[in-house]
């Protein structure tokens, strides 16, 4: 029951993200053309002419309802429109940026969540002793500061006074591989600094999560009873302790998603790195509206559907869920 | 602890007279074309000179006034949208809160940057437009709690026999609920202006902001786009700067409000003890 209906709000949800990036640019001042074509861009078309030979072109004289439709059916079947700046298909484009964004995203995820899980719950274990003081105002501190200034300490420290690893990019420009590790030795190096990054920004906010939970946890009655029981101090500590915390942690992964991305449009334009982040920012530059619009739809979906697979999760794992 | 509370109220105290005094604290125009392009910090000039000639430092202070003019307008803008759903949701509840929960849940679903860019992308980048975007984007969280301490509050004994006695529902709501949830809305305040403040600065630092309204995420923005900043010390003094103040005027934000959340939730003290 509860899968079907989250299913259906996920279906509404891309429908109204869809339908916005449809209205958007019609509803405002000028027409559709305008807002492909920014005036002040140096290829604006000034012959009425011109114009509306394009806009027929664009289909952009047909009823608004037909333009909808044509446009619905285009999106779910791949055609995002075309990019004006590099004159190629959005879709083609994204193809080639989206496994960079993932990689970047998916390490720091993954790096977040472990590190999270880890002290969150050594920490709720000691809380109150100066060590869970610290790392709680670490936490907030981290969870505060805008990821862009984190990344750019990190860029100063290691890249630019220490030289330890590669300033910008996804990978040594121009290279020649002698073999398959090679190239992957490459790519990671270039992968230290930006998703070191973006761990750090998730880390304050998951850890504080963590940490919550636990002592939640901690103070329930079954905790009693497992340490009257005599189990040994790491049972108690992750078989029970961080097991439960787990729920809520899993519960805020979805949120934890739309995190990621948002950190990772800021650190792939400061570490131009390769990714989908960096190329929306290079076309917000250009005015390039079929790409930020193409992009838009793209990296909202990727959210929505990150969003659908841990509410989705969270349903397996606790059965309280599955009655309401 | 009053600490936390108090280290913010200077930080922003401080903030706040800098951008107040700005005329007479900078030195130049910020606008004003002073020196040479590029300047390294001299007595002149101590934070040096930008790609066209302007005085940093100058840019930097001015740059205070266009940080706090967006933390109070979107701020206010966000808690007052906030409120308003919040408040009739959690007051008359039934279909009417159920629909207006649905909204809510259904745009803090939606990715909040993606959102952000396409609405600047096509709203255009003025100020007014930067804090609107971020006012239409961020209510809902502030919806949401507002929402859950109205529905407490209504139950409570002298509210329900204020309603008794044939209270109109506006003057409940402004005699007897506002008062009680005006700590919240205070704490609501202060994290969505630090919100705000971090939305616009990335908003100008990947190239959305008002390029009129020089702000200290625009400043980023132009050093970063400096080819080869990081080559030479330069960033040291352009880009350091801006990014600093940027996170110290989040950080008294913060601060602030983990000072007044204290205030409201005594519990939450004994736990990070």
């Amino acid at each position: 029951m509860g899968a079907v209906r989250r299913f259906f709000a996920y279906l509404l949800t891309l429908w109204v993200i869809l339908t916005l990036n449809f209205l958007l640019p019609r509803l405002l001042p000028g027409d559709p053309l305008a807002a492909l074509l920014d005036p002040s861009s140096s290829d604006y078309v000034y012959d009425p002419q011109v114009r509306a030979a394009l806009a027929a072109y664009y289909g952009l004289d047909r009823p608004l309802l037909e333009q909808y439709g044509h446009y619905l059916l285009g999106a779910l079947t791949g055609n995002l429109g075309r990019s004006i700046r590099l004159n190629r298909p959005v879709a083609e484009l994204v193809a080639g940026r989206l496994p960079w964004t993932l990689l970047l995203v998916g390490t720091a995820l993954l790096l977040s969540s472990a590190l999270a899980l880890l002290t969150g719950t050594e920490s709720a274990w000691r809380r109150g002793s100066w060590a869970d003081r610290g790392l709680v105002s670490a936490s907030l501190l981290l969870a505060n500061v805008p990821v862009y200034f984190a990344g750019m300490m990190f860029l100063l420290l290691f890249g630019v006074r220490l030289r330890w690893l590669p300033l910008a990019g996804g990978r040594t420009a121009f290279a020649q591989y002698a073999s398959a590790l090679d190239a992957a030795l490459d790519v990671g190096r270039h992968l230290v600094l930006p998703a070191l990054t973006l761990t750090l920004a998730m880390l304050g906010a998951k850890f504080l999560l963590v940490r919550n939970a636990t002592v939640n946890v901690l103070g329930e009655d079954f905790m009693l009873v497992a340490r009257a029981k005599g189990l040994p101090e790491g049972r108690l500590k992750w078989g029970h302790g961080l097991r439960n915390a787990l729920l809520p942690f899993v519960a805020h992964l979805a949120a934890h998603a739309g995190m990621a991305v948002t950190g990772a449009v800021f650190i792939e334009t400061l570490f131009s790195y390769p990714g989908m982040g960096r190329l929306i920012f290079e076309s917000v530059t250009a005015r390039d509206y079929p790409f930020i619009q193409g992009a838009f739809l793209v990296v909202s979906a990727v959210v929505l559907t990150a969003n659908l697979l841990a509410d989705l999760i969270n349903l397996r794992l606790d059965p309280r869920l599955r009655e309401g | 602890m009053r600490g936390e509370l108090w280290f913010g109220l200077i930080l922003l105290a401080l903030c706040g007279a800098v951008a107040g005094l700005a005329p007479v604290l900078a030195p130049y125009d910020p606008r004003a074309f002073s020196g040479q392009p590029l300047e390294r910090p001299g007595p002149a000039h101590p934070l040096g000179t930008n790609d066209v000639g302007q005085d940093i430092l100058s840019e930097l202070i001015y740059g205070a006034r266009v940080s706090l003019i967006v933390a109070l307008a979107a701020g206010s803008g966000t808690v007052l949208l906030g409120l308003l759903v919040g408040g009739i949701a959690g007051y008359a509840g039934g279909w009417l809160d159920q629909a207006l929960m649905r909204l809510v849940d259904g745009m803090m679903s939606l990715p909040r940057l993606p959102l952000l860019i396409l609405f600047a992308t096509f709203l255009g980048s003025g100020l007014p437009q930067t804090i609107a975007v971020i006012s239409l984007l961020f209510w809902p969280t502030t919806a949401r709690i507002i929402r859950a301490q109205v529905q407490s509050v209504r139950e409570r004994g002298y509210v329900r026999m204020a309603r008794q006695f044939g209270a109109s529902p506006a003057y409940v709501f402004f005699r007897h609920v506002l008062p009680a949830i005006g700590p919240l809305v205070a704490y609501g305040l202060v994290t969505a202006a630090g919100n705000a403040v971090a939305m616009e600065a990335g908003l100008a630092f990947l190239g959305l902001g008002d390029p009129l309204a020089k702000s200290w995420g625009l400043m980023m923005r132009f050093a970063l786009n400096l080819p080869g900043l990081f080559l030479t010390d330069r960033w040291l003094w352009w880009l350091l700067p801006p990014a600093l103040c940027v996170t110290l005027l989040i950080l008294a934000l913060t601060f602030i409000g983990i000072g007044l959340e204290q205030n409201l939730n005594p519990r939450l003290v004994r736990r990070w003890r």
